[in-house]
C-alpha cells in the first residue's frame, strides 16, 4: 500500500538530504488516502532525516506526533530523538554520546554516519568562527574525538597547538567571495534610474 | 557667623537649648534629612546672608524650606527663628502658626505662641477685610473702571499679605478686565506670576509672562528682566532646562536687587548657568555663557559658579567636579532647584565625560577614573550607559582598560539601512493593502444590508 | 419532482461544455430538495460519475452525501469519494459553486478533526485551496480551515507553500483574522519570528469595530514574539482602529506588565514576574513562549554588551547578564555566534571574548543579488500600489463619499458667518449631508 522506492532510492544513492522531504510528502499523501500507516512508518528514518539538514523544528513536531506505543516499542525511534534532543539544547557532546550509544539498524547506520561526519565538520566551522584559543578538552568533545585525534584534525586545518598550556589557537582561513559585476548589472541600474524617474 | 550664633543661644540660657546646640551640631540629624550630610562636608550655608537677599513671602518660605530640608537643629532653629522675625514685621497669621508650631518651643519664651499678637491682626484683618469689600461694592455700583480695579488690586494684596493664595490669585485675575493702560496689565502680570509662583502653579506664570509680553508699549528694561527670570523659573519646574538656561541667560542685570520678592541676582547666576551645562553644546556654552557681557555680570556674585564654568569648558573636570560637588549641599536647600539639583548634576557629569571622550580615538580608562574622581569600574559603568544611549560612539576594551572611538562606516551603515528600510516598505505596503481590502469589504457589507 | 435517477442522466448527458454545465446547475439548484430526501440510496449513484467529468454533479450529490450525519462505515468511502474528487474534479465546475465546494470540504475537515485524524486533510485541503482560489493573491474560507489541519496534525511546514503567498483578496474578515492568528503560530512553531510577527500584526491593526478574541489572543502572542524576538514591544500604529487601540491592552494586561518588567532587563526580576503569573500565562496556552522571552534576556543583555565593549571577560558577561558560571556565558556566547545573532570570538586561554563588527562588507555577488533582488521586489509592489491607488480614485462610491464630504471640509470657511443664520435651514441641510455620508 505504501510505495517506499523513492526514499530507499535516495537512501542508497546516499542522497540523504533528500530524505526528510520524501517521507514528508508520503506521509502527507498516505494519509490523505485514509491509511493508517502509523504502524508501519520509518520513524527513524524520517527523525534522523530532518536531523541530517538540521531542521530540529521538523524532527521536534515529528516526534510530538509519534503515538505513544511507537516510541514504547521501538528503540530506534527514541534513539534518533535523543540525538535531536542534544542539537536542540546545543550539547555538542551528548549528540556524539547518543549516536555511539545505540547499534542502528543497517538502513539508518549510513544516515547516522553521514550525519556524524557532518555534524563534525560545522561544528569544526563554528569553533573557526567562534574561539580564538580553546583547550583541547573542549575542542575534543566539540568535535567527538580523542583529545590526540582532536590536535591532529585541527594542526591539519591550520591551528597551533600551545602544549604547554594545553590551548589551541585557532587560525582562521582567508575566505574569498566573488566581487566581480557583470554588465547585466549595469543594464539593471539603468532600468531601476528609469523607474525612479517615471 | 556661627560664633555670634553661639552666643545667641547661650543667652538664652534654655538648657535643651544648650543641648541641641552647637556642641553636638556634628552629630544631631535628622532622621529624614537627605541634605544634612552633605552639608556639613561643604562650607555651611550662611542662612542669614542668604535672606538677607529676600523680601516679603518669599523669604519666609525659603526659610522655611531651609529649616524643613536641611538636617540639622542648629541651622534649622535659626532660619526658623529669622522666619519668625519677619513674620512678625507683617500681619500672615496663618504663617506665623506655621513657624511656631515648627520651633515647637525649642527657641525659649521670647519665641513661645503669642496669642495676643494674633487675636489683634487677626481682628484687624477681618475689619480691613470687610472694609475693602464694602470699598469695592461701592465702586462696582457706580461702574468706575479705575477703582473697581484699584479695589480688585487692594482685595489681592490684602489676601497675598494673609496665605489666601487663591483668593488673591483670583483678586488679581479680575483686576483684567479694568486694566486701561499697558502699564496697569503688566501690574495685573506680576501681581498673577508673583502668587502662582508661591502656588507653584508654573502654567499660569509661562501665560501671564506671555500675556506681559504681548503689550504694545515698550517695557521697562526691569520688568522685561523680571519677566525673563519668571519665564526661567517655569522652564525650570517643567525641566526644560535648555529653556530656562536661555531665560536666565537673557535676564538683564537691571534686575538686580528689584525682584527681592522672588529671584536673587545670585539665583540667577547659579540657574543659569548650571542649567546651561546640563543642556548646552561646547558652541553654545561658549558663545551664550562665557562669552555673555552681561551674564558676566551676575556671575561675578557666584565666582564659584564662574569658575566651575571655565573649569568645564577648559576641560578641568576635576576641579569642575569639585566646585559641583561643595556647592550641592546648598543648592540642594534652595526651594526651586532642589528637586533638580541631581538631574542635572548628572547631566553635566554625562557631558563632561562625553566631551572628555570626544577628540580621542582612544582614551586610557584609569587616567579618565581619576579625572572623573571614580573607579575604573564605576567610570566603565558610567561609559556602558552612554554608549547604550548612543551619547558617545566608541567602545570600551576592557580586557586592556581602553575606550576606543568607533568610526562606523559609512557605506556599510548606508547599505544596511538601505535593506531594512526595503523590509519595512514591503511590510508597511503589504499590510496597508490588506487593510484597504479589508476596509472596502466592510463598506460593501454595510451597503448591501442598507439596501 | 425528479428521480435521482432521472438526475444522475442529467449529469452524465450535461457536463460537456460550459452552456450544457449552466443548464445543468439550474437543473441541480432545483433538485437539491429531491437529493437530500435520497441520502440513503445515492452511494451507488457517486460511484456511476466520474469526478473528473461530472465535477458539479458529483458536488451535488456528494455534498447531499454527507449533509446529514454519516454512519460509521460510511465515512471512510465519504472520505474516499472527497479525496478522489478533489484531486480530479474540474475547476472551471466547481469554481460555478464555490460556496458549496467549500462548505463541503469545511464538512470533511470537520469530520477528519472529530477523529483525530487531521494529518488526512493537510494535501486535500492543499488541493482545494489552489482550486479553487482565482489567484494565489485570494484568501479562501479555505485557508484558515488549512492551517489549522496543520497545526492539529503538526505538520507546520506543509502550511508554509500556502503562508509564503501574499494575500491581498479578503472574502471575509474573519477568515483573514483566522488565517493570520494561525499562521502567527505556524510561523511561532517554525522560529520564523519576521514572519510571525508580520501575521500578528495583521490580525492586531486590522480595521475592526468591536474587538473580538482572536485579536486578543493575537496581541498576546504578539507580545511574546516582539519580546523575543526585537526585545520590545512598539507602540500601535496609528492605522490601527480605535478599537484595538483603547481595549486589547487591557484585555492583556499581564502581557503589557511582562513587556514592562522585560524592558528593565533584569533576569531575575522577569523571572519572579513570570513565575508570579504563570497560570495565567499557562491558561493562555502561551507559557512555552514567555520561557523564550525570557531566555531572550540573556541574548538581548549579551547583546548589548557587544555595542559598548570590545572585550569583556567571560565572568563580568556572567556577572552583568545573570548567568551563574563564565562557563555558562562561554555557552550563551557560543550559541549566539551559532544563530548569528553576534560576531565575537572567545578567548579561552585569557577568559575573554572579543566582539566584532558585522564582517558584511556589501561587496559580494552574493549581496548584490540580494540587493537586487529586494529593488525588483519594490517595484513590483510599488507598481501595484499605484494600480489599486488610480482604481480607488475611479471608484464612484469612493468617489461619491469624498464629493458628499466636502461640505464638511467647507464649513470652516463658514465660520465668519453669525452662527444663527447658519442654525436655521442651511443648517439642517448640513446634518442631513452628515449622516447620509456615514455608511
Amino acid at each position: 500500500m505504501m510505495d517506499f522506492s523513492q526514499l530507499k532510492d535516495a537512501l542508497a544513492s546516499r542522497s540523504f538530504d533528500l530524505v526528510a522531504e520524501i517521507c514528508d510528502e508520503l506521509m502527507l499523501q498516505v494519509a490523505s488516502r485514509g491509511i493508517n500507516f502509523q504502524q508501519e512508518w520509518p520513524y527513524a528514518i524520517h527523525l534522523l532525516g530532518h536531523i541530517y539538514i538540521n531542521d530540529l523544528n521538523s524532527a521536534r513536531f515529528l516526534w510530538k506526533s509519534i503515538p505513544d506505543g511507537i516510541k514504547e516499542s521501538r528503540q530506534e525511534v527514541v534513539a534518533a530523538w535523543k540525538i535531536g534532543q542534544c542539537l536542540w539544547n546545543r550539547d555538542f557532546a551528548g549528540v556524539y554520546r547518543a549516536i555511539s550509544a545505540f547499534e542502528w539498524s543497517q538502513e539508518a547506520l549510513d544516515l547516522v554516519n553521514a550525519f556524524r561526519e557532518s555534524y563534525t565538520k560545522r561544528t569544526f566551522e563554528l569553533l573557526v568562527s567562534a574561539y580564538s584559543t580553546i583547550n583541547v578538552t573542549d575542542a575534543a568533545l566539540f568535535l567527538g574525538m580523542s583529545e590526540d585525534d582532536a590536535i591532529n584534525y585541527a594542526v591539519q586545518h591550520g591551528w597551533r597547538l600551545d602544549s604547554a598550556a594545553g590551548m589551541l589557537e585557532v587560525v582562521k582561513p582567508k575566505v574569498i567571495s566573488e566581487q566581480k559585476l557583470d554588465s547585466s548589472k549595469l543594464q539593471r541600474l539603468t532600468e531601476y534610474v528609469f523607474h525612479l524617474e517615471h | 557667623m556661627e560664633a555670634d550664633d553661639d552666643a545667641a543661644f547661650f543667652t538664652m540660657s534654655d538648657e535643651a537649648m544648650i543641648l541641641n546646640g552647637v556642641d553636638e551640631l556634628e552629630g544631631q540629624q535628622l532622621p529624614t534629612s537627605h541634605g544634612g550630610k552633605a552639608a556639613m562636608r561643604g562650607e555651611q550655608m550662611d542662612v542669614e546672608a542668604y535672606a538677607a537677599l529676600y523680601t516679603g513671602r518669599t523669604k519666609v518660605s525659603r526659610l522655611i524650606f531651609i529649616a524643613d530640608q536641611c538636617g540639622n537643629q542648629s541651622m534649622q532653629l535659626e532660619a526658623l527663628r529669622m522666619a519668625h522675625d519677619e513674620i512678625k514685621k507683617g500681619e500672615d497669621s496663618h504663617l506665623y502658626r506655621l513657624v511656631e508650631q515648627k520651633i515647637d518651643g525649642r527657641l525659649g519664651p521670647k519665641y513661645a505662641f503669642d496669642q495676643t499678637w494674633v487675636d489683634s491682626i487677626e481682628r484687624r484683618a477681618e475689619q480691613r477685610k470687610e472694609k475693602l469689600e464694602n470699598e469695592l461694592n461701592g465702586y462696582k455700583t457706580n461702574l468706575i473702571k479705575e477703582s473697581i480695579r484699584m479695589g480688585y488690586n487692594d482685595l489681592g494684596d490684602f489676601y497675598y499679605a494673609h496665605s489666601q493664595l487663591g483668593d488673591a490669585f483670583k483678586n488679581y485675575v479680575r483686576t483684567r478686565d479694568y486694566c486701561t493702560t499697558s502699564k496697569h496689565i503688566i501690574q495685573m502680570c506680576l501681581n498673577v506670576i508673583l502668587v502662582s509662583i508661591e502656588l507653584g502653579q508654573f502654567m499660569h506664570v509661562s501665560n501671564y509672562v506671555s500675556k506681559a509680553e504681548q503689550t504694545p508699549d515698550s517695557l521697562d528694561p526691569i520688568t522685561v528682566a523680571k519677566l525673563r527670570c519668571a519665564a526661567g523659573l517655569a522652564h525650570l519646574e517643567g525641566r526644560r532646562y535648555k529653556l530656562a538656561a536661555r531665560k536666565f541667560l537673557e535676564t538683564g542685570f537691571e534686575l538686580s536687587s528689584n525682584y527681592m520678592e522672588v529671584i536673587a541676582p545670585q539665583d540667577v547666576a547659579t540657574y543659569g548657568g548650571l542649567c546651561a551645562l546640563a543642556s548646552f553644546d561646547r558652541m553654545e556654552l561658549k558663545n551664550k555663557v562665557i562669552d555673555n557681557i552681561n551674564f558676566r555680570n551676575f556671575l561675578e556674585l557666584v565666582p564659584e559658579v564662574r569658575e566651575l564654568i571655565n573649569d568645564f569648558y577648559a576641560s578641568r573636570y576635576a576641579s569642575c567636579l569639585d566646585y559641583l560637588e561643595n556647592l550641592k549641599p546648598n543648592l540642594l536647600l534652595d526651594i526651586h532647584l532642589h528637586e533638580h539639583v541631581e538631574t542635572l548634576y548628572d547631566e553635566i557629569r554625562h557631558k563632561a565625560i562625553i566631551q572628555y571622550t570626544h577628540p580621542f580615538i582612544s582614551v586610557d580608562l584609569p587616567t579618565m577614573a581619576s579625572a572623573f574622581k571614580t573607579s575604573v569600574t564605576g567610570l566603565q559603568k558610567e561609559l556602558e550607559a552612554l554608549i547604550t544611549e548612543n551619547q558617545i560612539q566608541a567602545r570600551i576594551d576592557s580586557h586592556n582598560k581602553i575606550l576606543y572611538a568607533r568610526h562606523a562606516d559609512q557605506r556599510n551603515t548606508t547599505f544596511q539601512r538601505v535593506l531594512q528600510t526595503g523590509i519595512e516598505f514591503e511590510k508597511e505596503v503589504r499590510s496597508m493593502l490588506l487593510r484597504s481590502n479589508l476596509i472596502k469589504h466592510e463598506h460593501n457589507q454595510r451597503a448591501s444590508r442598507k439596501q | 419532482m425528479e428521480t435521482v435517477e432521472a438526475l444522475v442522466a442529467h449529469i452524465q448527458g450535461l457536463s460537456g461544455n460550459p452552456d450544457e454545465v449552466s443548464h445543468l446547475h439550474s437543473l441541480l439548484k432545483q433538485s437539491e430538495e429531491t437529493l437530500r430526501l435520497q441520502v440513503s440510496r445515492l452511494a451507488p449513484f457517486i460511484k456511476e460519475l466520474d469526478p473528473a467529468i461530472h465535477s458539479l454533479g458529483y458536488l451535488y450529490l456528494l455534498d447531499a452525501y454527507s449533509s446529514g450525519p454519516i454512519s460509521g462505515e460510511h465515512i471512510s468511502s465519504f472520505h474516499g469519494y472527497f479525496v478522489g474528487f478533489i484531486n480530479s474534479c474540474s475547476i472551471e465546475q466547481i469554481r460555478l459553486v464555490s460556496e458549496k465546494f467549500i462548505s463541503l470540504c469545511k464538512r470533511y475537515k470537520d469530520q477528519v478533526i472529530q477523529q483525530h485524524v487531521p494529518i488526512q486533510a493537510v494535501v486535500p485541503l492543499r488541493t482545494a485551496i489552489r482550486k479553487i482560489q482565482s489567484s494565489s493573491e485570494q484568501l479562501t474560507s479555505l485557508h484558515p480551515d488549512f492551517i489549522l489541519v496543520c497545526l492539529l496534525s503538526k505538520y507546520y511546514k506543509a502550511a508554509i507553500s500556502i503562508l509564503d503567498d501574499d494575500v491581498f483578496e479578503i472574502d471575509q474578515p474573519k477568515d483573514f483574522f483566522l488565517y493570520c492568528y494561525y499562521g502567527g503560530m505556524i510561523y511561532i512553531g517554525l522560529k520564523q519570528f519576521p514572519k510571525a510577527l508580520e501575521c500578528l500584526h495583521n490580525v492586531v491593526t486590522a480595521p475592526m469595530s468591536a474587538i473580538n478574541s482572536i485579536a486578543v489572543e493575537a496581541y498576546k502572542k504578539y507580545v511574546l514574539v516582539s519580546l523575543t524576538h526585537l526585545g520590545q514591544i512598539s507602540t500601535f500604529p496609528k492605522y490601527t482602529s480605535s478599537t484595538a487601540q483603547r481595549n486589547l491592552r487591557n484585555f492583556a494586561q499581564p502581557y503589557v506588565d511582562l513587556a514592562n518588567c522585560y524592558s528593565n532587563g533584569k533576569f531575575s526580576e522577569l523571572e519572579e514576574f513570570i513565575q508570579a503569573n504563570l497560570e495565567k500565562f499557562q491558561a493562555d496556552n502561551n507559557l512555552g513562549l514567555v520561557k523564550q522571552v525570557l531566555s531572550s534576556l540573556y541574548k538581548r543583555n549579551i547583546q548589548r554588551l557587544t555595542q559598548t565593549y570590545l572585550t569583556l571577560s567571560l565572568q563580568d558577561i556572567a556577572d552583568t547578564v545573570q548567568l551563574s558560571t563564565s562557563k555558562d556565558a562561554e555557552l550563551r556566547v557560543l550559541q549566539m555566534i551559532q544563530d548569528g545573532d553576534i560576531f565575537a570570538s572567545i578567548n579561552q586561554k585569557d577568559g575573554m571574548v572579543s566582539f566584532h563588527e558585522d564582517p558584511e562588507q556589501y561587496k559580494t555577488c552574493k549581496m548584490i543579488e540580494h540587493v537586487d533582488s529586494s529593488i525588483q521586489r519594490m517595484m513590483a509592489l510599488s507598481k501595484k500600489l499605484t494600480e489599486i491607488e488610480e482604481h480607488i480614485s475611479c471608484d464612484p462610491a469612493y468617489l461619491s463619499k469624498i464629493g458628499r464630504e466636502r461640505p464638511r471640509f467647507d464649513f470652516d470657511d463658514f465660520d465668519s458667518v453669525p452662527h444663527k443664520f447658519l442654525n436655521g435651514g442651511e443648517g439642517n441641510g448640513f446634518l442631513l449631508l452628515d449622516s447620509s455620508a456615514q455608511f
